[in-house]
Parts: C-alpha cells; sequence; structure tokens
C-alpha cells in the first residue's frame, strides 16, 4: 500500500458530533470548579523548624538507644539470649551501614514526595 | 469566533466571568471531542476526555502564553490529556478476524473492498506503539500539517517527520501481513 492510499484513509475519519448537552455539562463542572475553594498549601515555613527538630530528636533517640548495646554495656538486665540477638543484629546493622542506607531512604522518600507535591501544585 | 474573540473571552474568564468561558466551549467543542475520538473510537469516552480538557484548560488559563494561538495552546492541553488518559485505560483492540463483516459492497484493488481495508488500516494504527500511534493520529487529525502535529506533541518538527515515516513504515507491515489473509478469504468465497 502506497503513502498516498494511507493517507486517503486515514484523512477520511468519520466525524462525531458533541451531543446537545455537551457545552452545559462542560459550563457545570467549570462552575463547579470555580466555586471550590483552592486546596489550601501545606504550611511550610511553619511546619519546617519543627520537623527538622522532631528528626534530630529522633536521631537522638535513635543513636541514644544503640550506644550502650555497641559499647556491649546495657544499663538494664536483658536475658543473655535476646542480648546475643541483639548484639548479632547490631553488628550486622553496623557492617552493612544500615543507618545511612535507612537515612538515604528517609531523604529520598521525603524529596519524591515533595516533589509530586510541587507537580500537582499543592504547594 | 476568531482567535481575537477567544482571547477576550480567555481576558474576561481571567477577570471573573467564568460564563464567558462558554464560548470557548462552544467554538472548540466539536474539534476537542473529535480529537478524543481519534484516540480512543468511542464517542462517550471521547465526550468525558474533552469536558476534562477543556476543565484542565480553564484551571491552566493563567498559563497560557500569548505566544501561540490560544487553540494551539488548547490542542496541546488536550493532546496532553487524552494520551495519559489512554496510557492509564488503553483503548481495547479487537483482532482483525473478530471484524463484523463489511456492509460496503463497492470493489476496490481487485475483489478487497473499499471497507475493509480502511477499516483494517485504522485498526493497525491502534496496534502500533503509542509514539507512532499519537503522531500519525495528530497529523491526520491536523489536516497533514507537520507543524501543528509538532506543536500539539511539544516535540520538534523533525522528530514528528522521524515518528511519521517509522510509523508508515510499520504500518505498512502491519497491514502487509493483514490484508493478505483478507485477500485470500474473499477469494475462497
Amino acid at each position: 500500500m502506497r503513502d498516498d492510499d494511507l493517507d486517503r484513509i486515514l484523512s477520511s475519519q468519520q466525524e462525531i458530533i458533541p451531543s446537545s448537552g455537551f457545552v452545559d455539562a462542560v459550563m457545570d463542572a467549570v462552575r463547579h470548579e470555580s466555586e471550590t475553594p483552592p486546596p489550601m498549601p501545606f504550611p511550610w515555613k511553619r511546619a519546617l523548624p519543627g520537623l527538622f527538630a522532631a528528626c534530630f530528636a529522633l536521631m537522638s533517640v535513635f543513636v541514644a538507644g544503640i550506644t550502650p548495646f555497641t559499647r556491649g554495656t546495657p544499663t538494664w538486665p536483658l536475658p543473655a539470649g535476646l542480648l546475643s540477638s541483639l548484639d548479632l543484629i547490631l553488628q550486622a546493622w553496623k557492617t552493612v551501614g544500615a543507618s545511612w542506607i535507612a537515612l538515604a531512604l528517609i531523604v529520598s522518600l521525603a524529596s519524591v514526595k515533595l516533589s509530586m507535591r510541587l507537580v500537582s501544585g499543592q504547594v | 469566533m476568531s482567535a481575537a474573540e477567544d482571547q477576550a473571552a480567555v481576558e474576561k474568564v481571567l477577570s471573573g466571568d467564568n460564563s464567558a468561558f462558554e464560548g470557548i466551549v462552544r467554538r472548540w467543542q466539536g474539534p476537542l471531542v473529535n480529537l478524543a475520538y481519534r484516540f480512543c473510537r468511542d464517542p462517550s469516552r471521547a465526550e468525558e476526555m474533552a469536558q476534562e480538557a477543556f476543565l484542565r484548560a480553564y484551571r491552566s488559563l493563567s498559563r497560557w502564553r500569548r505566544e501561540a494561538a490560544f487553540s494551539t495552546w488548547l490542542f496541546a492541553v488536550a493532546t496532553n490529556l487524552y494520551r495519559s488518559e489512554l496510557r492509564r485505560i488503553p483503548v481495547r483492540t479487537v483482532p482483525l478476524d473478530d471484524v463484523v463483516e463489511p456492509m460496503d459492497q463497492q470493489p476496490i484493488d481487485g475483489d478487497l473492498q473499499a471497507g475493509d481495508r480502511d477499516r483494517a488500516v485504522r485498526r493497525s494504527v491502534f496496534a502500533l506503539p503509542p509514539k507512532y500511534r499519537e503522531t500519525l493520529i495528530l497529523f491526520y487529525f491536523h489536516g497533514m500539517d507537520v507543524a501543528s502535529t509538532a506543536r500539539s506533541l511539544a516535540l520538534p518538527v523533525g522528530t514528528v517527520k522521524a515518528r511519521l515515516s517509522r510509523g508508515r513504515a510499520m504500518l505498512r507491515s502491519k497491514l502487509s501481513q493483514q490484508l493478505i489473509p483478507l485477500q485470500l478469504r474473499k477469494e475462497a468465497r
């Protein structure tokens, strides 16, 4: 089949006529849209200090929590089996640098979420 | 309504007179619904898609830069929406063998009838990968104007030409596979 034939066939497409209520339906949607208040933007300026403080507190608690285990001097008595399991988990955690991986994942997730909010115009 | 009237209507809408948008809808409802129909081949879905396109245009009217014609911007908005809508819920295509027997009895190209061939061509367009299918649909919708097609797709003219060429080649290849069995089936009767 030649290009001319393709052009002829694809140019002669069937045309449809919009239904009689189409304009009214669109205008109803437009009116509804204009009456709906715009979504309230997230107050990033106010929330950011709090978020940073919360992250810092979380990290502090985390570091304070694992320090005794890494030094091998628990501050409260634990059963020997549980202690050795925790020690193994912490050793593995340290070996693979899981803290950094977790931090990187959290930062990535936060940046993706923020980008998506920016794209959808919610910020 | 001319381009100047489109612009005046947009200014009115932007200054708070939403009823002015009705003129825009009345002028462009046919082209936008028909463009959607070419993408989805379903009249009711085409109207839904066109309505959403008008709403999207209404929401982002302030982003229309007056460098391009309003219609160019409107088609770009609609095209963008239709493409993403069809990627979200693709058109259901039927195998060529399941096509209903043609009503058109006018012979063309030997025994193969015009209706069969036209249907096969349109069906084959829908079997193309999206980037070629969308380019071909828009090219023929815009009366074979490459520049308008490029503007609607927000692509360079060269890219559109390359996609048209490749799309047509793929279409010819698909058609040669599909039309020969159709011809043989006719001859067997």
